[in-house]
């Protein structure tokens, strides 16, 4: 897709609205929340719910909640949400993962913004700088737990993180933020809604910020492998009203950010990652049902300074079409195509390339079968048609570009039954089937020739890779004590992981040389993999003023690696690598202009890669505290301190560079 | 003990006396905040200032006592998200010459079967809070506030009523 065209289609449709007038079509969360008396949601099932109604387990981070933490990124806000692992290797990046299998690099959660995916697709990770949203302008964060690629697509294995930002069309936003605080932390944001005529609304919002990195101290990073964190993010969201029944939603962002990176669990890089987007969703109320036609493409650029510089440009584009309509009284249904374009240079030579189609078909149903009982399916089908062109390195043991002449064909599936025999009663029995396609880099992104000796051995992709199929199986149930202000929730859940893809390993050849080609090293598929788990979660209000939340899980994992495979070497020791337990304790307080608010956050033992030698080591169990006290003024403007890990100056929450204790004074004004 | 009794007794009917009104006020309230801000929901409906008829049996002291709470929670205007409602208090029987009033509210206690055929007649969406009217087919729209929101719609009476309810509140109410 051309970005030109795109833009220019998109510009066209607002032009064409500035004279038509206002209706609201697109869904007004705001509204909905306001009548039903609690969030709303579409993440489930692609059609509005309640979050307490919704057929999958999801929470919820509201504004509320995001504004009281203190946090200053999302993969703080993210910590505090039951079942979720964080792997903070930097004072910029943490690797975010859903009921254990986290790893640096996490490929597995699919991450959203108002539903274009804002992870990074050369390799499906997630660098959180380079998300284009300010925290004042996030309306709520929905997490989805477990394979949800049935409705998402892929990535959406363990999880999904679906950032729903305000709606320039119903939601007036404007906010000024600076804050400054310990260790070089600085960060400026200015989000800022207007009117274009009575057709035509728009939010433009800007942010830089900058901090230390971590102390190297204890570890054996050098200097030249660490960055501090840098980020300056632009986003400009606009909403049309294209007529009674029609909206036209043009979202445009652009993102520079420079930062240190783990790689492979054992060592550091300086990573520069700049990322354009531009996106336009068309949606039209009509006599068939809500149907929406959405196209986005994602850029970038992705410079790492490992192996003399290695720099990746990555292009998406994704077009998508889907119906959502309701049949009788019980029966909602959704059905929708997807066609995605995947393309990506192959590092460090620059001269190939290597990329992905893929066409898609998915289906919803969602049953009301009487008001205590209703059920949810939904299905989709991927069919992935890989390529590869350009030469290849000399001697390199895959030279051969038919060999990524193949398609991958999966299926998604997600099925629930919820019963709620009472009003304070739920009970939620659901299958998922998710689907983790290889990455680009993976299937061929990186050919680097490296010198062993007398001989060369080539790092390269593997086009036989298959796609990782994670079967998830959960029961769950919620009580709601309506008398007292409290809730309570169990889930149990197993998952069944197969074909985990591992990290190269140089310890063992892959390809042996030959007298025409380089032996070398390549990513496999390395193991099958089981986990059980039990997640507690309750919350309350103590008084009108003070609430609590509580919430602890517990994983079991157990690897099966393949005849051969070396799961420590290969970095997919999920059962040593995956703390048994995490939780989260937190109260927070609210009393006219005062606001407060803590969480102690706990970790359980596991063990990590060794910066030198990569075999496994200890991390013991730690526990972190973060917290805010604000104040709001009558004026707008809002005093606030908040900190993170307080407890401790330093803590070694990975194997790598030590959590620093950070503080923070803001000034906010909004009007 | 037995005048200690009485005393307990007559405590609790007076703070049950005391307590009534409002428990009844605070209700119409809730009910009117779902009610109003459903009907923003309505495509072509009400927008900015919308008059809500509130119907009432002046035989039923319980229609009355909800209708005063309604009109006492309207007063000179109630803001419902975009629509800001005022009301018009019209008794049961005078539906079919109402004017004026882009919706109704039908308290408890009314003969709804006369009333929903009126406001079917003069193409009015009837709201109500009992919920046998919208079974019945005489309310198109019900609401309740209590343990939690919950909206049902009657298809056939808001279709009579030329009445359309966007899409993406038709998936989170209950259709009959």
């Amino acid at each position: 897709m051309n970005k030109t065209h795109l833009l220019a289609g998109a510009a066209a449709g607002l032009a064409l609205a500035a004279a038509l007038p206002a209706s609201a079509q697109s869904i007004d969360y705001g509204s909905l929340e306001q009548l039903f008396g609690e969030p709303v949601t579409t993440s489930a099932t692609g059609s509005p719910q309640r979050s307490t109604e919704a057929p999958a387990d999801m929470q919820i981070i509201s504004a509320d909640e995001i504004r009281r933490s203190g946090a200053t990124n999302l993969q703080a806000l993210l910590q505090r949400v039951a079942g979720v692992d964080a792997l903070n290797s930097s004072a910029g990046q943490t690797d975010v993962n859903v009921r254990g299998y986290n790893q640096i690099s996490s490929p597995r959660l699919l991450v959203l913004v108002n539903g274009r995916q804002v992870y990074l697709d050369h390799y499906g990770m997630t660098i959180w700088a380079t998300i284009p949203v300010q925290l004042e302008e996030i309306r709520q964060i929905e997490v989805v737990k477990g394979p949800n690629s049935a409705l998402f697509g892929f990535n959406a294995v363990s999880g999904v993180v679906n950032i729903i930002t305000y709606n320039p069309q119903f939601d007036d936003t404007d906010v000024v933020t600076a804050r400054v605080g310990t260790n070089g932390f600085s960060q400026g944001s200015l989000v800022s809604s207007f009117k274009l005529g009575e057709a035509l609304s728009a939010r433009l919002s800007v942010g830089a910020s900058r901090q230390d990195e971590w102390d190297r101290v204890g570890t054996p990073v050098t200097v030249d492998q660490v960055h501090d964190p840098r980020a300056v993010t632009a986003n400009l969201d606009a909403v049309a009203q294209l007529g009674a029944s029609t909206t036209l939603r043009v979202e445009g962002s652009w993102a520079n950010v420079q930062e240190s990176l783990m790689a492979t669990g054992t060592s550091y890089s300086v990573a520069k990652a700049i990322t354009n987007s531009e996106k336009a969703t068309l949606t039209s109320d009509t006599r068939f049902g809500t149907i929406q036609a959405q196209v986005y493409q994602n850029q970038l650029t992705a410079k790492y300074a490992i192996a003399g510089g290695i720099n990746w440009e990555n292009t998406i584009t994704v077009a998508s079409l889907q119906d959502l309509f309701k049949v009788g009284t019980a029966h909602t249904f959704r059905v929708g195509a997807e066609y995605r374009h995947n393309t990506l240079n192959i590092a460090p030579m620059n001269t190939s390339d290597v990329s992905y189609d893929v066409v898609s078909g998915s289906g919803m149903w969602n049953w009301q079968i009487n008001p205590k009982l209703a059920t949810t399916v939904a299905l989709r089908v991927d069919k992935m048609s890989l390529e590869r062109s350009g030469p290849f390195l000399p001697r390199s043991p895959n030279a051969n570009n038919a060999l990524w002449d193949r398609d991958i064909s999966k299926t998604s599936a997600n099925a629930t039954v919820a019963w709620r025999p009472t009003d304070a009663d739920t009970f939620r029995l659901s299958y998922g089937r998710g689907v983790q396609p290889p990455s680009l880099i993976e299937l061929g992104g990186l050919e680097l020739p490296i010198a062993a000796g007398p001989m060369t051995l080539d790092l390269v992709g593997n086009p036989r890779l298959k796609p990782s199929i994670l079967t998830n199986y959960e029961l769950a149930y919620d009580h709601d004590f309506a008398p007292i202000e409290a809730k309570l929730g169990v889930r149990l859940f197993q998952q069944d992981w197969k074909d985990i893809k591992t990290s190269i390993s140089t310890a063992t050849l892959d390809f042996f040389p030959t007298l025409t080609t380089n032996g070398g090293f390549t990513q496999i598929n390395g193991l099958d993999s089981k986990a059980k788990g039990v997640e507690l979660t309750a919350s309350g209000k103590a008084t009108p003023e003070l609430g609590w939340r509580v919430d602890y899980t517990w994983t079991e994992v157990k690897d099966q690696p393949f005849a051969g495979v070396n799961t420590v070497l290969r970095n997919v020791a999920f059962a040593q690598t995956t703390p048994k337990g995490r939780g989260n304790i937190g109260l927070d307080w609210v009393k006219g202009p005062w606001e407060a608010d803590a969480n102690l956050h706990y970790v359980g033992d596991y063990q990590f890669y060794h910066m030198v030698g990569g075999l496994l080591a200890p991390v013991d169990a730690h526990v972190s505290l973060s917290g805010r006290v604000g104040y709001k003024m009558e004026n707008g403007v809002t005093l606030a301190l908040a900190g993170q890990n307080l407890l401790n100056e330093r803590q070694k929450q990975t194997r790598g560079l030590e959590a620093e204790r950070r503080i923070q004074f803001s000034v906010s004004k909004s009007w | 003990m037995q005048n200690q009794f009485k005393i307990n007794c007559g405590a609790i009917a007076a703070v049950l006396a005391l307590a009534a009104p409002g428990v009844v006020h605070a209700d119409a309230a809730k009910d009117l905040g779902v009610a109003g801000r459903a009907l923003t929901f309505l495509e072509n409906g009400p927008a900015g200032k919308a008059t809500l008829g509130v119907v009432f049996d002046p035989s039923k002291p319980a229609s009355v006592a909800e209708k005063n709470a309604l009109m006492a929670a309207l007063g000179s205007g109630y803001a419902a998200g975009t629509l800001t409602l005022v009301g018009k208090a019209i008794e049961a029987d005078a539906v079919g010459g109402a004017a004026g009033v882009q919706a109704l509210f039908v308290t408890g206690g009314v003969n709804y079967g006369a009333v929903g055929s009126a406001a079917k007649g003069k193409k009015l969406i009837t709201i109500g809070s009992d919920m046998a009217c919208v079974r019945s087919g005489a309310c198109a729209m019900g609401v309740e506030t209590e343990p939690k929101v919950s909206i049902t719609v009657n298809r056939a009476t808001a279709a009579a009523v030329g009445a359309s309810f966007k899409a993406a509140f038709r998936m989170m109410i209950t259709e009959i």
